[in-house]
């Protein structure tokens, strides 16, 4: 939203916006009761949906945890929760531009370094199913494109 | 565009000294008005410029000195490029509590060129994957440079084939060249130096004028063959 602001401001220099050009602040004003209240989920379930998404990986393959013979597990919750954050932020604002320019574009080349892909494509497509069950469908329906977003900036082999 | 390092502080930083994704245009660079500068998150002095600047020091040089302008500009880059190693190895020992030489190396270069893609230089991937032969492959996608001056038919980026060959001598503290081999001037989507010692940059230059592609230099230097 923010974006798409500056967008507009910078358009209609001069001369007022259309009904068209100002359909996107009506569409976030009749759904900003929603992701404020789905800002306040993620706040307040953070830990818990980081570790059932934990888990649930873990079940799956435990090799993901594992860079070498280190033990990742606490440097991924903690970049997990950090990603979680900024994703409740862009679902407040309606805003995945900002997270793509502001981190997505900056932790994908990270992750490349570290080899970390697979992780990630794991990590966001698990929390998907965790967000899912954890959420109301409305709720869960602003969360999972972002970090449908987020998995592929962040879980794509170039 | 980068200049010198200053003292001034950037508020988001002082507020946030560890926060690492800083590269956003807005967070990345501090513009004050006032007193018509701009700084960077490093400390540093920027000034922003158009193409008119890129055109400019093109033209110029040629005009100045004809084919000696590609030499020119690959010494450039390398002065730039040596300088900026010393420069990077203290922003780097303080925000990340280590020395360079401590870090993970893919991740130590991605951080080196975050602010080059920050300040407009282009996007970049590293190809190590023939590191311990001695060279490496790096690709540059929208170049500054080959942006500017277009399809002219022949590689361009001498700068940046400098800056290449200065940080990464200082960085490995073996002598390196670079020589493009690669170029969006020529028409190709991107970039694409080869870094490694003179042997094998003088291999490459003279299979260019052979007429061999990037490809055809990848695949020879693979195959171990060097000039006799």
């Amino acid at each position: 939203m923010l974006s798409q602001l500056e967008r507009l401001s910078c358009e209609v220099d001069g001369r007022y916006a259309s009904d068209a050009e100002l359909q996107f602040l009506t569409d976030y004003v009749q759904s900003f009761n929603l992701r404020v209240q789905t800002y306040q989920k993620l706040q307040e379930i953070e830990v818990a949906l980081v570790q059932q998404t934990y888990n649930k990986m873990r079940s799956q393959d435990p090799n993901l945890f594992k860079n070498g013979t280190e033990d990742i597990s606490g440097k991924w919750k903690r970049d997990t929760l950090r990603v979680l954050r900024y994703v409740a932020i862009a679902v407040l604002m309606n805003d995945p531009e900002t997270l793509r320019e502001r981190f997505l574009l900056w932790f994908q080349t990270i992750m490349r370094a570290f080899s970390a892909e697979k992780g990630c494509n794991a990590t966001y497509t698990v929390l998907q199913e965790i967000v899912k069950q954890n959420l109301p469908a409305a709720q869960a329906s602003l969360v999972c494109p972002i970090l449908e977003l987020t998995r592929r900036s962040l879980g794509t082999v170039s | 565009m980068v200049i010198v390092a200053s003292d001034s502080q950037h508020p988001v930083k002082l507020k946030h000294p560890k926060k690492h994704n800083h590269y956003g245009f807005r967070e990345f660079f501090q513009f004050d008005p006032d007193r018509g500068n701009i700084t960077d998150w490093n400390g540093a002095q920027n000034l922003l410029t158009t193409e008119d600047f890129i055109i400019g020091l093109v033209e110029g040089l040629e005009e100045e000195v004809g084919d000696s302008a590609a030499a020119i500009m690959y010494t450039i880059g390398c002065e730039w490029g040596q300088k900026d190693a010393f420069f990077f190895e203290k922003w780097f020992e303080k925000e990340f509590d280590r020395s360079m030489r401590q870090a993970n190396l893919l991740f130590l270069l991605e951080t080196w060129w975050w602010p080059f893609t920050s300040q407009g230089w282009g996007r970049w991937e590293v190809d190590m994957g023939d590191r311990r032969q001695g060279f490496m492959f790096i690709n540059i996608f929208d170049s500054a440079v080959a942006r500017t001056l277009g399809d002219v038919g022949k590689p361009v980026c001498y700068l940046y084939a400098g800056l290449f060959s200065g940080f990464f001598t200082e960085l490995v503290r073996k002598q390196l060249g670079c020589i493009e081999i690669q170029c969006y001037s020529m028409g190709e989507t991107y970039c694409k130096f080869l870094l490694g010692g003179q042997d094998r940059i003088d291999a490459a230059s003279f299979w260019m004028n052979e007429g061999a592609n990037a490809r055809d230099i990848e695949k020879r230097l693979r195959d171990g063959e060097l000039l006799r």
